[in-house]
């Protein structure tokens, strides 16, 4: 089984290495081995300011998403603010609606002849914002990202005993100055691992600059890459491959760092650990400003740019001068139900999200039982195998995985059924689901698997009577949450889309691409519509979110 | 024995093998096969594939036309991008076996892959009825006639300032740059070959005006995008105000349905393109593909794509205001079909085009 | 090794990467017997025991249970844990949350294939035995501490594994049970004829429960033999020290007499005692002596020393006396309240041991 992992893992990646040294694509006779590719990306303007842009949204992106969700999390996990309990889910809610549909959304909103954007130039004369500059992009791509900083470092926070924010009290701090002082230095290795995180996310970051940065040509290396599959009107593999190389080796170190720093905030916390009960600080007048701010970043950051897809979804036509009620129709809808590939594609991401969502969950338990407190080498190994798809931009792995399912006999004739996209999906999200199962099976004492063994269960029967039934209501959390990021999943199946393996989002980009905006509308909502079902269906379970 | 003969020997030897079989039995070629041979032959092959860039709603009319007339045979037809659809075919045709027919609006890439080898010949008494230019080797044969000009938003740009002309657009450019400054659009040349195509075809025809052309683009500071239905959505919503170079099959389509858009046709020369067809040399359904080829092209196939496709017709005996012959009426002398052959390669050569797309952003992007 | 021996352990060695925890541990468990490891925490004792459960990976040695090898290092034998068919009380009771008291114990039996009417029957015989029929359907949450020991315990039993295995057994109990629970537990493997194998690192719980001790230290055995041996004959200092409440003074040997040495402790104070290694003149030493041994003297004689009582202490059952020697404390117990001043302490030297 390892070894089938293995190859499933590294089997795309030497084929994206392997492009990335050829002169052609790797089927055609004519290439040989040449480091043109990247002799050409290295000569291309494009590629540097693609490469600055990256910079600036990776920097900028962690330097919004780190303080807001430090103090976010501060907020909620630490201080007596009124109605924390309905706002611990909107607060999460970006991390699984589709960037694409973000981006969508922002334009249809705030865009210069937005619905947002035409109704404050009626009441203020100008809008002085502009939807597609950088400034406007790296702003969104750390407000979308905040939910990710408030995620670890609320988990940080809970562990921490409410004493030593006490003991600063007494001595006459405010609860700011608490938080500042005491609270959030005190989870800094926690901060550290997730200002690595939005790092890393931030060189991944596809959905958002694809479709906010094209009018002013701000590009990013993963757009970047994507345009490279038109530049010089024939496939550009290699050129593709030579970027996505650059990306891993800026990536893959990244995803090491965040292993080691990963194991040293687990550490830090275990020491601060059995905390003694807690106590909330009382925020008094604080908590108006509190409140504001957090209802001023939900609104900018999801009502906003929801509204306006759920918006776009209904109208005809839109912008300066138009009346929307004139305008309103269920056409999209009516289209997205006529055609075939559009229900097809609505099929096929509930059947990826929940039949392919449970059987990678079952992949990734069986994977996590296998090294499951089996501290050898070979455990070692698949945890490095299973960290290495995070590292590779969604887009090229797809691509890999269209190539593999193209080239290797016995899986060419599953290349236009839904398992390429299912196997795409769930090598991409390896790491993501293993740390759901590992964290759920780290819950199991091992005593209680130990005690199994003692008297008389081999390590199978083990797994199968004690463990697996232990972490139940664990398993059934992984299934919706990798349900909700299969739905919200775009850029892995754009190279996949065929007949037969149409999902909604690789549909969305691709749709976005040839500018059908009506159909984007529709099935962006309904994208919406079935991650939030996933969301209230794990609410309704008491699903944490979060571990 | 054949084992020792080198490739070549042996390729021949099969092919003397196969002569002589046909000479034993006095087979007929296999090129004139009439009709109802051809429908029987496909009906036995059940099946086709096509790729095409056509959009699913438009490409059912046709198919749905195609399967009443041959319920035997499974159309299964997959929308893709230009790109997309080259790339997949030349990797699924290194793998094995791809579609059975493309059919693409990038006439350049779909000329590559014909002289690539990749398609194999057909001759009916349809594809007799092309025009020369439509009809390259009896391979690629041009299906549509769709011609190319300029889509501005009727609420916001005043109906003295919609150019008539190429000079027309380039004078309201630079008369009232401030006005339409960030609010022109057009293709990036960059991301889509269609466009690309187009602005070279620009270079060639337009002469010394292209270069003003690409002045006033650079004064203005055009907005690229990369495909019509984007640069559509942001002329009717106002964000621009005219694109350029916009497919007007495309436009004719969405202006039935929102009366803000607008379409010229330009009165001193309009590109013409046409969406090229062929069949895959690897066919795995030869003949249901020659039948589809045969429909499309047929009266009645371009009869579905004048008026119910909102494609234009490119057969001369097809009457209507989208075909080939209504635009004669209209334009005259002015349209310019870009011929299908090997004169669209000339851009795919590597520096061409790097040098082409320099010159572009040297002075697009000039403020 | 006679036909009673039961579990053998030959030249044990352990280490978690290249850091040591067992260095050669041999030992042997004869059938009805109580055997105690006992140790400071890191001794290793904890990891021999799980060692010979096949929880732990040892590198070198053998083990051996009712003369089935179930570990060889050197011949590549390592039978699994769910193989050895040892019965392990762990520290924390390990019982399965999402099995009912019934299934928990029920489940050996379920692994080994008997029938479900006999596995009733033999469940019900083991609970009832353990005074815990009542509880059967009861999930393991709704159970007090003392009642998840004892279903740990009835798990264990329910297949009689020849050897049982207890790892710190009433560590989870709080401080008053205990006691009531080690004698109910010795008496119950005595009453069952139990071989077992217990880890605990409180020597009077050692003493109590067991038939013979061995004391580990840094993954070797110190020292083993009865509980009276190890707290009366104690053959190293760090044995003297953990056995028992002790004196422990540092000091330099002034004179040596045959088996008895005299130290000079402090400004002086001169104490006689057992010589217990080789230690010559001049050289430093440490002395130690039971508190117990140490007595409240009415005036000065031999093995006498005249000393200053800081405090004493009323612990209920006696008085605590505790002393200024030099820079070091001593303490002694009697009977009644002291008040301070100079006292006369007598040292016995069969009972001070000079290491």
């Amino acid at each position: 089984m390892v070894a089938a992992l293995a190859l499933s893992v590294f089997f795309p990646l030497g084929l994206v290495f392997y492009q990335s040294v050829l002169s052609g694509p790797f089927f055609m006779p004519a290439a040989r081995l040449s480091l043109e590719a990247f002799a050409f990306i290295f000569d291309d303007p494009d590629f540097w300011s693609a490469t600055k842009n990256t910079l600036i949204i990776a920097v900028g992106m962690s330097v919004i998403a780190i303080p807001l969700g430090a103090i976010l999390a501060f907020i909620m996990v630490r201080t007596d603010l009124p109605g924390r309990r309905w706002l611990e889910t909107p607060i999460l809610i970006p991390i699984f609606v589709s960037p694409v549909v973000l981006g969508f959304g922002y334009v249809v909103s705030l865009g210069p002849v937005g619905f947002f954007s035409v109704w404050f130039e009626q009441l203020f004369g100008s809008v002085p914002w502009n939807i597609y500059s950088m400034t406007s992009i790296v702003l969104i791509a750390g407000l979308t990202h905040v939910p990710h900083v408030y995620l670890y470092s609320s988990s940080a926070l809970r562990n921490l005993g409410s004493d030593v924010e006490e003991a600063a009290r007494l001595s006459g701090a405010s609860p700011f100055r608490v938080a500042r002082d005491v609270s959030i230095p005190m989870v800094s290795p926690a901060l550290l691992y997730v200002g690595v995180l939005v790092f890393f996310l931030g060189f991944e970051i596809f959905g958002l600059p694809l479709i906010l940065g094209d009018p002013e040509g701000h590009l990013v290396l993963t757009t970047y890459l994507y345009k490279l599959t038109n530049k010089l009107g024939t496939p550009s593999y290699h050129l593709m491959a030579a970027v996505a190389t650059c990306i891993i080796a800026v990536t893959f170190p990244l995803v090491l760092l965040q292993r080691v720093l990963l194991k040293s905030a687990q550490r830090f916390v275990a020491v601060k650990g059995k905390s003694a009960r807690q106590r909330r600080l009382a925020l008094g007048g604080w908590k108006w400003v509190a409140l504001a701010l957090i209802g001023a970043w939900l609104v900018l950051t999801i009502v906003v740019p929801v509204a306006g897809v759920a918006l776009r979804s209904v109208v005809s036509s839109w912008g300066a001068g138009i009346n929307l009620l004139e305008v309103l129709t269920l056409d999209h809808f009516r289209a997205v139900f006529e055609e075939d590939t559009m229900i097809r594609s609505i099929l096929n991401s509930v059947l990826i999200g929940t039949l392919g969502g449970a059987v990678a969950v079952g992949g990734y338990l069986l994977i996590g039982l296998a090294t499951h407190r089996k501290p050898d080498g070979l455990s070692r190994f698949v945890d490095y195998v299973v960290l290495t798809p995070r590292a590779i931009p969604g887009l090229m792995a797809g691509l890999a995985v269209f190539w593999v399912f193209l080239f290797v006999p016995f899986l060419a004739p599953l290349r236009s059924t839904l398992f390429s996209v299912w196997f795409a999906y769930a090598v991409v999200w390896l790491a993501y689901g293993m740390r759901l199962i590992q964290s759920a099976l780290m819950q199991v004492g091992p005593e209680l698997e130990e005690a199994g063994r003692l008297v008389g269960a081999s390590r199978a029967r083990v797994s199968r009577d004690i463990t697996v039934p232990l972490i139940r209501n664990g398993l059934l959390g992984s299934w919706l949450l990798i349900f909700m990021i299969f739905e919200r999943e775009y850029s892995t199946g754009v190279y996949l889309l065929s007949p037969g393996t149409e999902v909604i989002g690789a549909q969305i980009v691709s749709l976005w691409a040839s500018g059908a905006v009506d159909v984007v509308a529709a099935l962006s909502l309904i994208n919406m519509l079935l991650v939030g079902c996933g969301l209230a269906l794990a609410l309704r379970f008491g699903v944490k979110l979060h571990d | 024995m054949n084992t020792f003969l080198p490739a070549s020997r042996r390729r021949f030897g099969k092919l003397l093998v196969a002569t002589c079989v046909a000479a034993a039995f006095g087979a007929a070629p296999a090129l004139a096969q009439t009709p109802s041979e051809l429908a029987a032959a496909a009906a036995k092959e059940g099946k086709l594939v096509i790729y095409g860039v056509t959009d699913n709603e438009q490409a059912n009319h046709l198919i749905r036309e195609f399967r009443a007339q041959y319920p035997a045979v499974q159309v299964e037809y997959s929308n893709m991008s230009t790109t997309e659809l080259y790339n997949r075919f030349i990797s699924e045709s290194a793998a094995g076996a791809s579609a059975d027919v493309t059919w693409s609006s990038a006439m350049d890439l779909q000329v590559k892959l014909v002289n690539d080898g990749y398609a194999q010949p057909h001759k009916s008494a349809e594809t007799a009825k092309l025009p020369d230019w439509a009809n390259w080797k009896n391979e690629a044969f041009g299906t549509t006639y769709e011609p190319v000009g300029f889509v501005y938003n009727k609420r916001l740009v005043p109906a003295a300032d919609v150019p008539q002309s190429h000079a027309d657009f380039v004078r309201l450019l630079s008369a009232q740059a401030d006005k339409y400054k960030g609010k022109v659009t057009t293709y990036d040349p960059e991301k889509s070959g269609v466009g690309f195509m187009l602005v070279t075809q620009d270079k060639q025809v337009n002469g010394a005006g292209f270069n003003d052309l690409l002045k006033a683009f650079g004064g203005v500071a055009v907005r690229v995008q990369g495909a019509t239905g984007t640069m559509m959505e942001r002329i009717a919503s106002g964000e621009n105000l005219i694109g350029y170079n916009l497919n007007a099959a495309y436009a004719l389509t969405r202006a039935r349905k929102d009366p803000s858009l607008g379409i010229v046709l330009p009165k001193d020369y309009t590109l013409v393109l046409s969406r090229v067809m062929f069949i895959a040399k690897g066919a795995r359904h030869p003949n249901a593909a020659k039948l589809w080829v045969d429909f499309v092209l047929s009266k009645k196939g371009q009869e579905i794509i004048a008026n119910k496709a909102d494609l234009y017709a490119i057969r001369g005996d097809v009457e209507g205001e989208t075909t080939a012959s209504g635009l004669k009426k209209q334009l005259g002398d002015a349209l310019r079909p870009v011929p299908i052959g090997t004169g669209l390669l000339t851009y795919l050569d590597q520096a061409k085009r790097l040098d082409f797309i320099k010159q572009w952003n040297g002075a697009v992007k000039a403020k | 090794m006679t036909d009673k021996t039961i579990l053998t352990v030959d030249d044990l060695a352990l280490a978690y990467g290249s850091n040591p925890i067992l260095k050669g541990v041999s030992m042997q468990l004869r059938r009805g017997e109580v055997v105690s490891l006992l140790g400071p925490s890191g001794s290793g004792k904890t990891t021999l025991l799980r060692a010979v459960a096949g929880l732990e990976q040892p590198h070198e040695g053998r083990v051996k249970i009712a003369g089935r090898t179930i570990y060889d290092g050197a011949a590549g034998i390592d039978v699994p844990a769910e193989k050895r068919d040892l019965g392990l009380v762990f520290q924390s009771y390990a019982l399965w949350p999402h099995k009912t008291v019934f299934d928990n114990v029920a489940y050996p039996l379920k692994l080994r294939k008997v029938g479900s009417a006999e596995i009733a029957e033999r469940v019900q015989a083991a609970l009832k035995n353990l005074g815990l029929a009542h509880l059967a359907e009861r999930y393991p949450h709704q159970l007090s501490g003392g009642q998840q020991q004892r279903v740990s315990i009835a798990r264990a039993l329910v297949y009689n594994p020849p050897v049982i295995l207890l790892d710190e057994p009433l560590s989870n109990l709080d401080a008053k049970m205990r006691e009531e629970a080690r004698a109910w537990l010795r008496n119950l493997i005595v009453e069952m004829q139990l071989s077992a194998l217990v880890v605990t690192h409180d020597q009077s719980e050692a003493m109590a429960m067991s038939d013979r001790i061995l004391l580990l230290n840094g993954g070797v055995i110190e020292q083993q033999g009865t509980p009276q041996e190890m707290y009366s004959q104690p053959k190293t200092l760090f044995v003297a020290d953990f056995m028992g409440s002790n004196n422990i003074l540092k000091g330099r040997v002034a004179e040596i007499r045959g088996g008895e040495a005299c130290v000079e402790v402090g400004e002086g104070l001169r104490l006689w005692g057992q010589r217990r290694n080789d230690a010559a003149v001049g050289q430093e030493v440490s002395v130690v002596v039971r508190v117990e041994q140490v007595r409240l003297a009415e005036g000065p004689a031999e093995h006498r020393v005249g000393i200053d009582l800081a405090t004493s202490m009323f612990l209920g059952d006696r008085f605590e006396y505790v002393f200024h020697a030099g820079s070091a404390l001593l303490r002694a117990w009697g009977s009644r309240q002291e008040a301070s001043g100079r006292r006369w302490l007598e040292f016995p030297p069969d009972a001070v041991w000079v290491f």
